[in-house]
């Protein structure tokens, strides 16, 4: 069968609405990704327009439109949507299907990812972080990135998903091959050797169920009582595993990267030690200037949108650091306000698709912040920093030097 | 007045819990808002409107008490 969620030529796109814009490649002499994208902003392009780049694909840069365009799937499909594209994408669950199959793993997943639920994790997250950090506190530095930011999500991945802690070096290679590699055999490999690893995983749960993540999804049953598809179980453990890793790794890279600039803001967050709802408060400022994702939907059938025609399986590209700076919803948007009173941000998306994780994204960026001020009260940038940054949809750096 | 949900446009963000978990808290299966003190204290008020204009999916709003 030929893959029918291919996009075809881009005849259909007026002239004026195309722009050379490769989000994947951030040119020599930029230092910070996310500023590939505001730059559009700056040299005005249009706001919903259209890059031959990367297979072809759209590009919004309204939150009006970003948010509608969120929560119209009828319209915007998850299902077969990457860029650049390519056929027979593995679907994961419940992220790669649209409502009403969406509800299913939905469902499954999303008591285990409440703020209750959440709350009830925080013990284990401020031990985990407490150790990282004192691994390195007497030091006068640390590659933020190696020894914190990449180690504390993963460990807590583990964690969640039953998985013993002696396994961290190996789930730290197969993340980074699989977040950083662009060689199109090594990333055919490194998702083989992914599955693998989740097939084992599930079948172990399966035999001897615990109190973990993989346990309880592994275990779900439909409404008849059936056990839902192999296919779609290793494909949740996929999703998990591929969406809060790298996420939460360059979050904190970029949180971390602004408040060794920032003394006034480090004392700010010092100050809120002792007040966790005004520190959270603090940190949804964070989180919304420092949005690292932007998220694919494919066109379900020819459409005209905002004026703009679309096509069927167009690719379009949901820019969340913009939406995030748009003048028409935040006031002073370039400004950091921590004490920002409205702050309706779409780091974490909107609509059906809200990252599930975000509340313990959150809680684990928090627990972080505060372990890390009460050890290392004061920190810099370190002048000899390995500038290895890359765009893509998730951005970041590889290398973050800090010194105190 | 009171604060009223509506459960098909929440979406589970809790943002409203993180800004006045006086009134708003979030169930334990689906994970959406659960409005614990419809009709709120009137010092409240202030914290109220806050969480309702922070609702990213525009799922909370605020009517007279007779009309809700």
């Amino acid at each position: 069968m030929n893959a029918p969620y291919l996009p075809g030529p881009h005849d259909h796109v007026p002239a004026n609405l195309i722009v050379d814009f490769d989000f994947f490649d951030v040119p020599n002499g930029v230092t910070d990704p996310i500023e590939i994208w505001h730059d559009l902003v700056r040299r005005g392009v249009p706001p919903i327009f259209y890059t031959p780049r990367n297979g072809g694909h759209w590009v919004f840069l309204r939150y009006n439109d970003i948010v509608d365009a969120y929560r119209n799937h009828e319209l915007f499909s998850t299902y077969q949507s990457p860029v650049p594209p390519l056929p027979n994408y593995p679907v994961l669950q419940p992220n790669g299907v649209d409502p009403p199959q969406h509800d299913v793993f939905r469902k499954i997943l999303a008591p285990l990812f409440t703020p209750l639920a959440v709350r009830r994790m925080t013990e284990g997250l401020q031990h985990r972080s407490q150790s990282l950090i004192s691994g390195f506190a007497n030091n006068n530095g640390c590659d933020f990135i190696a020894d914190y930011a990449a180690k504390f999500p993963t460990g807590t991945f583990l964690e969640l998903f039953g998985l013993p802690e002696e396994r961290l070096s190996e789930f730290l290679r197969i993340s980074d091959t699989f977040f950083r590699s662009t060689d199109p055999d090594v990333r055919v490999a490194n998702l083989q050797e992914i599955y693998e690893v989740l097939e084992e995983l599930f079948r172990e749960k399966e035999r001897n169920p615990g109190n973990d993540i993989a346990s309880v999804v592994v275990q779900s049953r439909d409404a008849e009582g059936n056990p839902y598809p192999w296919i779609d179980i290793l494909n949740c453990g996929l999703l998990l595993f591929a969406a809060g890793l790298d996420t939460v790794t360059n979050t904190m890279a970029y949180i971390w990267r602004y408040l060794a600039t920032s003394a006034d803001a480090r004392q700010k967050f010092r100050d809120r030690l002792d007040d966790p709802a005004a520190f959270q408060l603090a940190i949804e400022e964070l989180m919304r200037i420092n949005a690292v994702s932007a998220i694919y939907r494919r066109a379900t059938h020819d459409f005209e949108f905002k004026g703009v025609q679309l096509r069927r399986n167009d690719r379009v590209v949901l820019s969340n650091t913009v939406a995030n700076r748009d003048a028409s919803v935040f006031k002073a948007p370039q400004a950091i306000d921590l004490e920002r009173k409205v702050n309706n941000h779409v780091t974490f998306g909107v609509g059906p698709h809200r990252c599930i994780g975000s509340h313990l994204a959150k809680r684990e960026i928090m627990i972080s912040l505060q372990e890390w001020l009460r050890q290392i009260p004061e920190f810099e940038l370190d002048p000899e920093q390995d500038a290895t940054i890359f765009g893509g949809p998730v951005m970041g750096f590889e290398f973050l030097k800090l010194r105190w | 007045m009171k604060v009223v949900a509506n459960l098909t446009l929440c979406q589970g963000h809790a943002r409203c819990e993180d800004i006045c978990p006086e009134v708003f808290s979030t169930d334990a299966i689906e994970g959406k808002v659960v409005v614990d003190r419809p009709d709120f204290p009137a010092e409240l008020e202030d914290k109220v409107r806050m969480a309702v204009r922070n609702c990213p999916e525009g799922a909370l709003r605020i009517v007279k008490a007779a009309a809700a």
